[in-house]
């Protein structure tokens, strides 16, 4: 029988690894408190020497899995395309690197790295025979603003559709599914300069029941004379274009991609006190994925983060915490 | 959105060796959630009370012992900058910064995997050479 469960990115907890407030190990373990039976890692954030970590690196990833007894569910895997001022990465350059990655996941305990959005489609064939040797899966991020209308991401689905492996697939981001603007976006970007009313606009999008990217595709990117009103002053030119990245599909969208879904971020950008997350509807979508026997793992990847007000304390591990906590009652709930 | 990261709160102080001042040099986590080599980092930015130092004075280092100008820098693979672990960046001026109040501001910008333009991050620091 399928089963969801829960799992958190240690993306999430950047910033308290970055400022050194937490290390490696004390974030394994209150990811463990927390109560989430998977951990996601970005092997280049916190292994250092990634994609060839020294053995010791290795072995303290490995011990922190044993300790803590969580699953390694995912690794975030990037690629370099643009490792040369001068020049794009040649195919065999790209390949090379990738097969690194996969040994790399293999002695983390890894059976599925993410593949960072825009990944071209033409490395699925080469990596096919090492994903089986390593038995680890390659999944390609589906990312608000870099989803199904744009043309990396349909023709990583084509060639995958064609390969039909076990070890291809896709890890969606929640953030396709955001019902509103979320609100730390606005609180932000406004303390820094950008008018409110581009806000104003933003939510009026959402509250139509589409989004900022939906329109910038119908009107071939040229701003509707609305928004061009909203925008009142010079940043607006410089914040507007960071709106994108928040869109609206329907659940639905998944329907056909199911079989090929390897993971789900569950994006959050604001656990509200009383318990849903401000702009995305996780119940909603839980229940989709249970309807559709989903089985795999939803990952907390808070973002909010970036969004943190100067002088306003981090929230990452309340966070972390609350969407948790908020998870576990709507597993409950649907799942028994 | 990374303008946080940049130059480290009181790492700003003049360099001497052989008892010279050769310049000054201060520190900056990166402007990016994951490390990179740092072939990637796309330019770096140094002024000094609102006058730019030229590119070719500065030199960028990941472990204070090799130092590669920033067009060196370009081909520089094998080196990482970390994410958590900072990056030393020295401006080579004999005599350092002078003694008493400056505005020191870095600019750091870094080549990302998946999206078109470089992240940037901007801070500017008032620093005070005893």
């Amino acid at each position: 029988m399928s089963r969801i469960k829960t799992c958190v990115s240690l993306y999430s907890l950047q910033d308290e690894y970055l400022n050194k407030r937490m290390t490696l190990e004390e974030i394994m373990h209150y990811v463990k408190d927390c109560g989430a039976e998977g951990v996601e890692v970005l092997p280049d954030q916190m292994l250092h020497g990634t994609p060839e970590p020294a053995q010791e690196e290795l072995d303290k990833w490995n011990k922190y899995v044993a300790d803590t007894g969580l699953i390694p569910a995912c690794g975030d895997v990037f690629l370099n395309t643009n490792l040369y001022k001068n020049r794009t990465l040649t195919k065999k350059e790209c390949i090379d690197l990738l097969i690194k990655e996969i040994k790399l996941a293999h002695n983390m305990g890894l059976h599925l790295i993410r593949l960072v959005s825009m990944v071209p489609y033409w490395v699925q064939e080469p990596l096919l025979p090492y994903c089986q040797q390593y038995d680890v899966a390659i999944a390609v991020e589906v990312h608000a603003g870099m989803a199904f209308d744009v043309k990396a991401t349909n023709d990583f689905i084509r060639e995958m559709k064609r390969l039909n492996s076990p070890y291809i697939g896709l890890v969606i981001d929640t953030g396709i599914f955001c019902r509103r603007m979320p609100r730390v976006v606005r609180a932000y970007e406004t303390s820094i300069g950008t008018s409110p009313e581009v806000f104003d606009y933003m939510d009026s999008l959402f509250a139509q029941g589409t989004d900022f990217h939906q329109v910038l595709l119908k009107t071939g990117y040229q701003y509707p004379d609305e928004l061009k009103a909203a925008m009142k002053c010079e940043h607006d030119k410089i914040s507007v274009p960071l709106l994108d990245g928040y869109e609206n599909y329907p659940y639905e969208v998944l329907d056909d991609l199911m079989p090929y879904i390897k993971h789900i971020h569950l994006k959050t950008f604001e656990m509200t006190p009383e318990g849903p997350e401000y702009s995305m509807d996780y119940k909603g979508l839980l229940q989709y994925l249970h309807d559709h026997d989903y089985d795999g793992y939803v990952s907390t990847e808070y973002e909010g983060n970036r969004f943190t007000l100067a002088g306003h304390p981090m929230q990452e591990k309340q966070q972390v915490a609350m969407q948790q906590d908020y998870l576990k009652k709507c597993l409950k709930e649907i799942q028994g | 959105m990374f303008d946080n990261n940049v130059f480290k709160a009181g790492t700003c102080r003049n360099v001497t060796e052989n008892g010279n001042t050769i310049g000054f040099q201060l520190e900056t986590n990166i402007t990016y959630y994951r490390g990179i080599p740092l072939s990637m980092v796309e330019y770096i930015r140094v002024a000094v009370d609102s006058v730019e130092i030229p590119t070719e004075d500065i030199r960028i280092s990941v472990d204070e012992n090799d130092w590669f100008t920033l067009k060196e820098a370009e081909t520089v693979t094998s080196y990482k900058w970390e994410y958590g672990e900072p990056l030393y960046v020295r401006v080579l001026c004999e005599g350092g910064l002078s003694k008493g109040t400056h505005k020191v501001k870095l600019t750091v910008a870094t080549r990302t995997a998946y999206i078109p333009v470089p992240l940037e991050g901007i801070k500017e620091r008032e620093v005070v050479i005893q």
